[in-house]
């Protein structure tokens, strides 16, 4: 199974402007001190070797879209973010390829950070694709639908020339999907959310659980995810907000933060967590720290096995 | 994780040891609420908990704190963390906990 992340930033796209480019370049300057370099090689070699994240590469800024390679050679994707525009792009290369142009897509909600790719997803004209839509959510469609109607968008969803169906998915209930496992959770957010699993007959288990809130008075309730994420190689995890802020200022705005992720990851024997659907005021620089910070608490914490803690950016592939 | 309950002249202390982790935290929730309840019935402002021998705290006992933090807001009982080892200043610090509580690094004098 591969994973591969098209957006990971949370509730609203973002760009670098002219400022942040230029500051990394100086930094990235200020770090060559003089040396100069023969080839793009070895540039690239520093950028990779001596630079921070932060400096020489950047989180990017499209908003929640995740693929998974897995299963019998249709896509899967969670999440219809701003992301899913270059997806769209990269799958029609790959159809002329010869890829199926089978399309699996699973909603984690309905709010416009996860649905705004979909208007812009260049393969729903294709008469030759099939696009299976999976959501916990019964008004999946309306949502999909809402979004291309004339005062939001020039192209009505009717003018789409894909094979368009929506499946609606059930909590408890394990769906074969072209040779993966599906599981569903309700996850707490407004308007509720939704959270994955996906198992493939290697037996490689991926979550994926974005806008889900874990609250102080309710914990109890944390035994179901850690149910849910059981032993999988890679948790998706929602880490928008400091836990200060996820109970303090942000509490109700249906978000997790780092530190929420890490135990229930622990908790679940899990092998890797990605760190995901970043606050969009965050500097790459934020980001950073914030991944830094959670391998310490990590470390600070651990009481078995260690949880390999990554950062999911937006080009990622994660092969598990 | 243990934890005992001492009302001083100035604040309840409690002072807790080992690990406040998924295992713990619900007694260590009835343990600040029996706190706080007694900080009332004493008439005391002052709620002290002492951090200096605790092992770690996971989320589930920072968001423990939360919880009783908005008990003691009801029951006019300010709670104070105090004398944080090196592991819990780190988790205060990286949990952003050291922005919602007012800590202390002398314990003894809110004994």
């Amino acid at each position: 199974m591969l994973v591969r992340f098209w957006g990971t930033r949370g509730s609203l796209p973002v760009a670098p402007t002219a400022g942040i480019v230029r500051r990394k370049i100086t930094q990235a300057l200020l770090a060559a001190d003089g040396r100069q370099f023969d080839s793009a090689d070895e540039a690239e070699k520093f950028v990779d070797g001596e630079l921070s994240f932060a400096t020489g590469g950047t989180y990017g800024g499209a908003t929640s879209c995740v693929e998974l390679e897995a299963g019998n050679g249709s896509y899967f994707i969670c999440d219809m973010g701003s992301g899913l525009r270059q997806f769209g792009l990269d799958s029609m290369r790959r159809n002329s390829a010869g890829h199926s142009k089978t399309y699996n897509f699973f909603l984690s909600h309905l709010h416009w950070d996860h649905i705004m790719g979909f208007p812009f997803f260049a393969p729903a004209f294709d008469p030759k694709a099939k696009i299976r839509i999976h959501a916990g959510h019964p008004d999946a469609e309306q949502a999909l639908r809402r979004q291309q109607e004339e005062i939001s968008f020039p192209v009505p969803f009717d003018w789409l020339r894909a094979d368009i169906d929506f499946v609606q998915m059930t909590p408890g209930e394990t769906c074969q999907v072209d040779g993966v496992a599906v599981e569903t959770i309700l996850q707490h957010h407004a308007h509720s959310s939704y959270g994955y699993r996906f198992s493939d007959a290697d037996g490689r288990t991926a979550i994926y659980s974005t806008d889900s809130e874990h609250k102080p008075d309710n914990m109890a309730s944390e035994a179901a995810f850690i149910d849910f994420f059981r032993n999988a190689d890679l948790v998706v995890c929602d880490t928008m907000y400091s836990l200060a802020d996820s109970v303090s200022m942000k509490e109700d705005w249906g978000h997790s933060s780092n530190l929420v992720a890490v135990d229930l990851c622990h908790q679940a024997q899990a092998k890797s967590l990605a760190l995901f659907h970043h606050e969009p005021t965050y500097q790459d620089e934020d980001i950073q720290r914030m991944h830094d910070e959670t391998i310490r608490y990590e470390e600070l914490t651990r009481d078995g096995s260690a949880l390999d803690v990554i950062c999911a950016y937006d080009g990622l592939e994660v092969r598990l | 994780m243990e934890y005992a309950i001492e009302v001083r002249d100035s604040a309840v202390l409690i002072r807790v040891d080992g690990r406040v982790d998924e295992s713990t935290w619900e007694e260590f929730g009835a343990g600040l609420s029996d706190a706080i309840r007694q900080a009332r019935e004493a008439k005391l402002e002052n709620l002290v908990i002492d951090l200096s021998e605790l092992e770690y705290m996971s989320s589930r006992g920072l968001r423990v704190l939360t919880v009783a933090k908005r008990e003691g807001d009801e029951a006019g009982v300010t709670i104070l963390l105090a004398s944080p080892n090196e592991v819990m200043s780190e988790i205060l610090a990286i949990s952003r906990y050291d922005t919602l509580f007012t800590i202390t690094y002398d314990a003894g004098s809110k004994r």
